[in-house]
């Protein structure tokens, strides 16, 4: 599985910098929108996470480890695009090759914690643009930061035998959070109003206002902040815990009380007291769904997301709030085009309807449908028509997919973009990442088919265009503008001339997608 | 025990590879259905190292020294056969699970991949790879389907650090493990540095066909372009196919055939599978029937050929398949063709030619708009012509009225006529174009329709 990019730094911080780029959008404006893409904003940044529940406690500055001096500037402000490709400074480069000098090596510190701490420790130098002011030559070694860390942890242990850490409801304030969280309808679970009939735009949340005026600095402070916070107390947790309980090797039962979590893929098996359990993993995804319609910040979302489907799984919960989690992820990923992560919730989602468990399966297998479309897979295609009962074909989102894909094997272009205009649910999102190489393909064909032209208006209709303009705008970005000529009455498209013009943007359109592309 | 040494002493002075072979077989023969149990009974687990050497000993003490080495190494290889005979047995009276003999088994592979490396197991032996490879992928196709009827207790540990389940490792998971075991039996006979005439790569496309079985079961066919790509990376020195058994060549073809045309690469499918279809014997009905299964759509859409009566004689089971199809292909009648793959779809789709015969649609479509144009006649004769010319200037309306009754009385509006007409331009079904503002299609006076007389 490829990881995911945004792990290493702390949630919105991202979606501050590098605005979601357009996934599977061609940068060309060329594309109408369709109803359901009213909220799409792949340009707009989000709103800031207007939220900071971890107020700072004596605890939490004892836990902060002694001898990561990287860490101490806090607030030195980031102007560093996230994006930039970083130039690692020579001393840099020369301290991490001394890390994994041989004469170095400390058997009691592993490879795996090693690359961690040092990953962190320049992870974190590069946050506060402290690169170059750091005397990496008289750093102390990863190991020795390492050892630091266990020391610290060792002496914090102590303490919390008389005083336990998580036992105080003001070292917590996210637990406090979870309790101020409106629940109206106690006798209804909150999962369950969530999808059980209501509309789609109830399902999904929109940005509110996608021009939120934003001292980025500032914001970038509160991240960082947060972030040593995050990973202060995932060590703490972690290393705690892990010395007396050996790992077990069945599936474990969460003890953690926490509601958000950030997502940290697993190197080790992992802790209870760092596992939320099904219960409050409940409360979890209902805070996260307000914060979605109220914030809509996709990375710090995903983010959640994956940490609750990552303890979903390691406590083998499966079970139909496990289907509603992934589904409202795939959802989520599906308006934000992050299409990786759909195509994981939906395969996982695809095994976990295969048990038999609710949710809904007519609708993701329909979009499955148009996914493998999208990614021109054939094998997944088969296997999806292998799994369609013949009741599920009738269903009107599978048998509208089914018909696009039969439209497109036998090249009816003029079925397809009717049925590109009608798409039920979700479905424009996955159409729309595919609409434009069918648009080339259909232009290959009507300049093949027709002479010596045609109204430029046929191709507006017949190629789902919203307007005249987009087509020849259309065109135009495929350097068709000698194509189109201003006859008074109309303007003609002088399909004749044409020849191979459009052949070889169709086929590079065609070339396989890569899914591994995420946002 | 001592008629298994015996086996094993003659096939070592015959240099008889399949023999030995015979001697590691999980299963006991029918002349001799206890073999297995009177092989088990024969020794304890603290013996057998010590019955097995005294055994090859004493059996093979009067012929040309076996060295002190393969020996050792054989002694290993037989006492995990012994092991895994246990498990066999043992699950045969319902005392142990597949995936016990799967990991036993596991063990014998492993044992002997190492008898080749280090105790120098001559190249004629390679037939005993050929039985373990075998039997290790029906044990762990086994062990799976086990392991998915008891569900639950696979819980094996490395999915708990996983951030999603994985649900083909979790009804797969031997078998993708039975993969690497397998790949490294490939890569024992591939790299062989041995001169030709002593060297195990006469075994590698044996292990390749196994492979190619195992990844089309693991719905991952396209891994086996890998396989494909290695080989041909040592072309140079391997023997060519054709001095293979054709028992093997067989199998290659049809498994190279049957990529390409996943790959929708139909003209190499058509090579392949041709080729594959003329090594068959011809009294293997069963795997000439898998052959048509894919030459016969690759041939439809290569050339256009849609397959016999006589031809589909021996296989009724093809006949069901394809003779419906083939019948509207002929006639053009487009809803009874969308009726006929409706109809086979699940047939279809299990064998992975739905797709493919989907686009027959085109050629019964061709059939139905050559029918218009020849419905068309001639055109009158004009000053010095004396061949007729036939009438090439056909309206939209005609092809719609022809589309609209082949589609069963449905209204196709001309516009989508237009686009249906268009595609047989660009796939080359037809020549010509469609002028549009004059509602008719122009048709070439020299083979409107390519490859079908006029």
């Amino acid at each position: 599985m490829s990881g995911w990019p945004t792990t290493q730094h702390p949630p919105g911080v991202v979606s501050q910098h590098a605005p979601p780029p357009a996934y599977g959008y061609p940068p060309n404006p060329a594309f109408i929108p369709v109803q359901v893409r009213q909220g799409f904003s792949p340009y707009g940044a989000p709103p800031p996470p207007p939220y900071n529940p971890y107020a700072s406690s004596p605890a939490q500055s004892q836990a902060s480890t002694p001898g990561t001096t990287t860490n101490a500037s806090p607030s030195a402000p980031v102007e560093q695009p996230k994006g930039a490709k970083t130039e690692w400074p020579e001393s840099v480069r020369r301290y991490v090759q001394r890390s994994f000098h041989p004469e170095n090596d400390d058997a009691s510190v592993s490879r795996a914690e090693l690359e961690a701490k040092l990953k962190d420790t320049i992870g974190s130098a590069k946050e506060n643009n402290s690169l170059y002011t750091i005397d990496w030559d008289n750093m102390p070694l990863p190991q020795a930061l390492v050892r630091a860390d266990r020391e610290a942890l060792l002496k914090l242990r102590y303490t919390s035998l008389t005083t336990p850490i998580y036992a105080d409801d003001s070292f917590n304030p996210r637990k406090r959070k979870s309790n101020d969280f409106p629940n109206n309808d106690a006798s209804v679970p909150p999962w369950h109003s969530t999808n059980s009939g209501r509309s789609l735009e109830d399902r999904i949340s929109y940005s509110p206002d996608k021009r939120v005026a934003l001292d980025d600095s500032k914001f970038q402070k509160e991240a960082n902040k947060r972030k040593r916070r995050f990973e202060n107390e995932y060590k703490a947790a972690n290393v705690a815990s892990s010395s007396p309980t050996p790992p077990s090797s069945g599936p474990i039962v969460g003890t953690s009380e926490t509601l958000e979590k950030k997502y940290l893929r697993l190197t080790a098996p992992p802790i209870p007291s760092n596992v939320r359990p099904e219960r409050v993993l409940r409360q979890t995804l209902d805070l996260l769904k307000k914060k979605w319609r109220k914030e809509s910040n996709y990375s710090y979302i995903c983010d959640q997301f994956k940490s609750m489907r990552q303890d979903l799984t390691v406590q083998r919960i499966k079970n139909e709030f496990t289907v509603s989690v992934y589904e409202i992820h795939a959802r989520i990923a599906l308006e934000k085009g992050d299409i990786g992560e759909y195509n994981q919730c939906q395969t996982q989602l695809r095994s976990l309807y295969a048990m038999g468990l609710k949710g809904n399966p007519i609708e993701f297998k329909a979009y499955r449908i148009l996914y493998f479309i999208h990614t021109a897979n054939r094998t997944g295609l088969n296997d999806t028509l292998a799994d369609l009962t013949a009741a599920e074909k009738e269903e009107k989102p599978i048998k509208h997919a089914l018909d696009v894909r039969s439209a497109l094997a036998l090249g009816n272009y003029h079925k397809f973009f009717q049925l590109y205009l009608d798409t039920p649910n979700m479905g424009a999102y996955l159409l729309d990442m595919f609409v434009a190489r069918e648009r080339l393909a259909a232009l290959c064909n009507i300049c093949k088919g027709y002479k010596p032209d045609v109204k430029l208006r046929f191709i507006t209709e017949e190629l789902g265009f919203e307007s005249d303009a987009d087509a020849a705008q259309f065109i135009i970005d495929y350097q068709g503008q000698h194509l189109l000529e201003d006859r008074t009455e109309y303007i003609a498209f002088l399909t004749g001339k044409a020849n191979n013009l459009f052949e070889n943007s169709r086929a590079s359109a065609f070339r396989k997608v890569d899914i591994k592309g995420q946002i | 025990m001592d008629e298994l040494f015996k086996g094993f002493a003659r096939a070592h002075a015959e240099q008889n590879g399949y023999l030995l072979a015979a001697t590691l077989s999980p299963i006991s023969p029918p002349e001799n259905p206890q073999r297995l149990r009177s092989i088990l009974k024969s020794s304890n687990s603290s013996r057998i190292k010590g019955d097995i050497k005294h055994l090859i000993k004493s059996n093979s003490s009067h012929q040309r020294g076996l060295d002190h080495e393969e020996i050792k190494g054989w002694v290993e290889v037989y006492a995990a056969y012994w092991n895994a005979v246990g498990d066999i047995v043992a699950g045969e009276d319902g005392k142990s699970t597949w995936t016990k003999v799967y990991e036993s088994w596991k063990e014998l592979t492993s044992i002997l991949i190492r008898g080749y490396n280090n105790f120098g197991f001559e190249a004629w032996t390679i037939p005993c790879l050929y039985m373990i490879g075998k039997y290790l992928r029906l044990f762990a196709i086994k062990s799976d389907a086990e392991r998915s009827r008891n569900l639950g207790d696979n819980s094996g540990g490395a999915s708990l650090m996983q951030d999603d389940f994985d649900p083909e490792t979790e009804k797969q998971g031997q078998l993708r493990d039975c993969e690497q075991h397998l790949k490294r039996i490939f890569t024992l006979c591939l790299n062989d540095r041995a001169p030709l005439e002593e060297s195990r790569k006469w075994g590698i496309y044996f292990i390749i066909n196994l492979l190619f079985k195992t990844y089309f079961k693991l719905n991952s066919a396209s891994l086996s372009r890998t396989i494909l790509k290695t080989l041909s990376a040592y072309r140079g020195d391997m023997p060519p196919l054709s001095a293979f058994p054709k028992s093997q060549r067989v199998t290659f073809k049809f498994y190279e055939g049957v990529l390409f045309f996943l790959e929708e690469n139909y003209v190499e499918a058509e090579k392949h599978l041709v080729e594959a279809w003329e090594l068959c014997n011809k009294d293997a009905l069963p795997n000439l029937e898998r052959i048509l299964t894919y030459l016969i759509p690759c041939r439809l859409l290569t050339t256009h050929v849609l397959p016999t009566k006589a031809l589909l004689e021996p296989f009724p089971r093809l006949q069901k398949l394809f003779l419906p199809l083939a019948q509207c292909i002929r006639s053009g009648d487009l809803r009874a063709f969308d009726l006929a793959l409706q109809e086979g779809e699940d047939e279809f789709v299990k064998r992975r030619i739905y797709l493919t015969l989907e686009r027959g649609r085109d050629i019964a479509l061709r059939n139905l708009l050559r029918k218009v144009f020849i419905a068309g006649g001639f055109d009158e004769l004009k000053e010095g012509e004396t061949t007729p010319v036939r009438r090439t200037r056909v309206p939209v309306a005609e092809f719609r009225a022809a589309i609209c009754m082949g589609s069963g009385g449905e209204l196709v509006d001309t516009d989508e006529v237009e686009c249906l007409i268009a595609n047989m331009i660009y796939k080359d079904l037809m020549k010509g174009y469609i002028a549009r503002e004059r509602g008719i299609v122009v048709l070439s006076k020299k083979g409107a329709f390519p490859g079908t007389g006029v």
